[in-house]
């Protein structure tokens, strides 16, 4: 058996029921449009996360009539849970208000009539997450605190909607799946139906099973990857263009992924969608009863 | 070359279709299967070529036990066994050509060996100046000859044949018949079901006839009808020119086709198939040779 048999006949198969194809295709495509949608997004979050991880900041607000600033960084630096810590001066926090209340401006003119309304402060990198209540434990005690915030509710926001995408899209993909499944299977079904002369034919004059069926689950793959190579395309293709517009973006996030990963899973999406041609034709050969000895 | 041990073949729903047949045809006989619609010679037929698995009983073919057969190794089974139907299947989209040549592909042979067997076998049917034709642009009778060189061109060692004249006027059906005789007379075995009085009378071979599923006649020489040896039930008809003309003396027929006509054999002894020694190649080349040595142009022949 040729590979240019093998291609052929199932070139021809595509061709004969183009409609048919074009909808398992795009059944394929908007499944692993949805799964490498959720990969591209879920790295995303991730970066996103780390980053977050590794400039976490505990913000300890200081006493205005505390002095001995150095002293207490001193010693925070030395706790091992420590990573950093940076001294915030009431004039740094001055200059971050009014970048932050930039489109309130009654607040920017309370802030600019009374300088030094906002308290200096220490603000620390923690060496990891999970060490974290600790070092606010030990602030709390210090006498030149007064008061502390942390930056975990806005890295638990991101993970969660990380995670919230994730489930949601995670079942459409499955739900898809099965559709896209069926829909090679439905496409097999009808190229062997149209064919159903030939395959008698062929079983009368002793064609082997294979003979007969690898040009369907060739069909099968040819489906998926099609269907796969356009998911990757158009995944790639939206990604990038939200990767040029996207310019106003806080400075904390980027959705620069890099590379790497898309050449990873694309392949592995490409690879994803021949299974599902495959499984759709094998299921369809399965069940067929002219292909039935 | 063909056996059959005690077969029964019960379908869903209870209809019995052959009923504790047991029949044993030997390499290079050419046998009618007779009977009345429904009496169970399709279903035999399509026995023999693992279509279907008996209900009961064993089934020899071409020296493979085809009733307990895994499915996977029926292919196989089936380049030994050529076989033609009434309704010809052949494939509307393909050339004569290409219709006959597919026989080889799909069973992966080479394209020199496709290239030399499909003419050879075309000459043999006489339709070597329609090899480019498709199915549609041939009459029944020439598309009963492309889809007997598709059944002979793997050279099988059996052929059968499920009314293949059925469809056809009786001055093709001899034209039909020439070319089975034709292909029997390499040694090829030919299993032939049939209605047509006229052609089994004329030819004058081992009739088996079947009744209900049952065998109820097995006779070398015999004639359709169970009467015997004398009257044919249906007056027989034979052909001049285009026309068709009733034949009074059945023994006319005989002269009329001499190729056909051989002396009445007796009945073979029953000998038991080892599956050993039976011949299992299909396309031993020294038959191809003889095959082709054998077979002459019809259209010559005339």
């Amino acid at each position: 058996m040729s590979f240019q048999y093998v291609f052929m006949e199932a070139f021809n198969n595509i061709r004969r029921n183009g409609l048919v194809v074009l909808g398992a295709i795009l059944a394929v495509f908007i499944s692993l449009q949805l799964m490498f949608g959720t990969l591209i997004f879920g790295e995303i979050a991730r970066i996103n996360t780390v980053r977050w991880e590794e400039d976490v900041r505990v913000i300890a607000f200081l006493r205005d009539e505390f002095r001995d600033v150095d002293a207490l960084r001193d010693e925070v630096a030395s706790w091992d849970a420590v990573a950093e810590v940076i001294i915030f001066s009431k004039a740094d926090a001055q200059e971050e208000a009014l970048e932050m209340l930039a489109n309130h401006s009654s607040a920017r003119r309370l802030i600019e009539e009374r300088p030094g309304i906002l308290p200096a402060s220490i603000r620390v990198r923690p060496v990891d997450l999970e060490q974290y209540d600790p070092i606010v434990q030990r602030l709390q005690s210090s006498p030149g605190v007064s008061n502390i915030i942390t930056a975990g509710p806005q890295i638990a926001a991101l993970t969660a909607l990380r995670d919230g995408l994730r489930v949601v899209f995670s079942i459409l993909s499955v739900a898809l799946g099965i559709a896209a499944v069926a829909l090679i299977a439905n496409t097999i079904q009808m190229a062997i139906y149209a064919r159903r002369e030939e395959i008698e034919i062929m079983r009368l004059v002793g064609a082997s099973n294979w003979y007969v069926r690898i040009p369907f689950v060739i069909e099968g793959m040819i489906e998926g990857l099609f269907g796969g190579a356009l998911a990757i395309g158009v995944a790639i293709g939206v990604y990038r263009i939200a990767l040029q517009r996207l310019t106003t973006l806080p400075e904390f996030i980027t959705i620069d992924i890099g590379p790497e990963f898309l050449t990873r899973w694309s392949i592995i999406t490409l690879v994803f969608g021949v299974l599902v041609g495959i499984l759709g034709s094998s299921l369809s050969l399965a069940v067929h009863r002219y292909l039935k000895t | 070359m063909i056996r059959l041990d005690n077969v029964t073949k019960t379908y869903d729903g209870g209809v019995v279709a052959v009923k504790d047949a047991a029949l044993e045809i030997n390499k290079g006989e050419f046998v009618f299967l007779v009977g009345p619609s429904g009496s169970g010679k399709s279903t035999l037929i399509r026995l023999m070529m693992r279509e279907e698995r008996p209900t009961a009983g064993d089934i020899w073919v071409a020296g493979k036990h085809a009733s307990v057969l895994a499915n996977w190794k029926v292919p196989h089974l089936r380049r030994s066994i050529g076989t033609v139907f009434q309704d010809f299947k052949l494939l509307p989209n393909k050339t004569v050509y290409e219709n006959v040549a597919f026989a080889l592909e799909v069973t992966g042979r080479p394209r020199a060996v496709i290239k030399s067997q499909v003419p050879q076998v075309l000459k043999l049917v006489g339709l070597s100046a329609n090899a480019d034709r498709y199915p549609r642009q041939l009459s029944g009778g020439e598309q009963q000859r492309v889809s007997i060189a598709r059944a002979f061109v793997n050279r099988p060692l059996i052929l059968l044949a499920d009314e293949p004249t059925g469809n056809l006027d009786p001055a093709t059906s001899v034209g039909i018949m020439r070319i089975l005789d034709r292909i029997n007379r390499t040694g090829t075995t030919v299993v032939m079901a049939t209605h047509d009085h006229a052609i089994v009378d004329a030819m004058r071979r081992r009739v088996v006839q079947l009744e209900r599923g049952r065998i109820v006649r097995d006779q070398m020489g015999g004639l359709y009808d169970r009467r015997g040896a004398g009257v044919p039930v249906d007056q027989p008809m034979r052909t001049q020119g285009d026309i068709e003309v009733p034949i009074a003396d059945p023994s006319e027929i005989t002269a009329e086709i001499p190729a056909i006509s051989r002396p009445i054999a007796t009945r073979p002894e029953r000998v038991d198939i080892d599956p050993e020694t039976i011949e299992m190649n299909a396309i031993d080349p020294a038959r191809s040779e003889l095959a082709a040595a054998e077979l002459t142009d019809v259209e010559d022949a005339r």
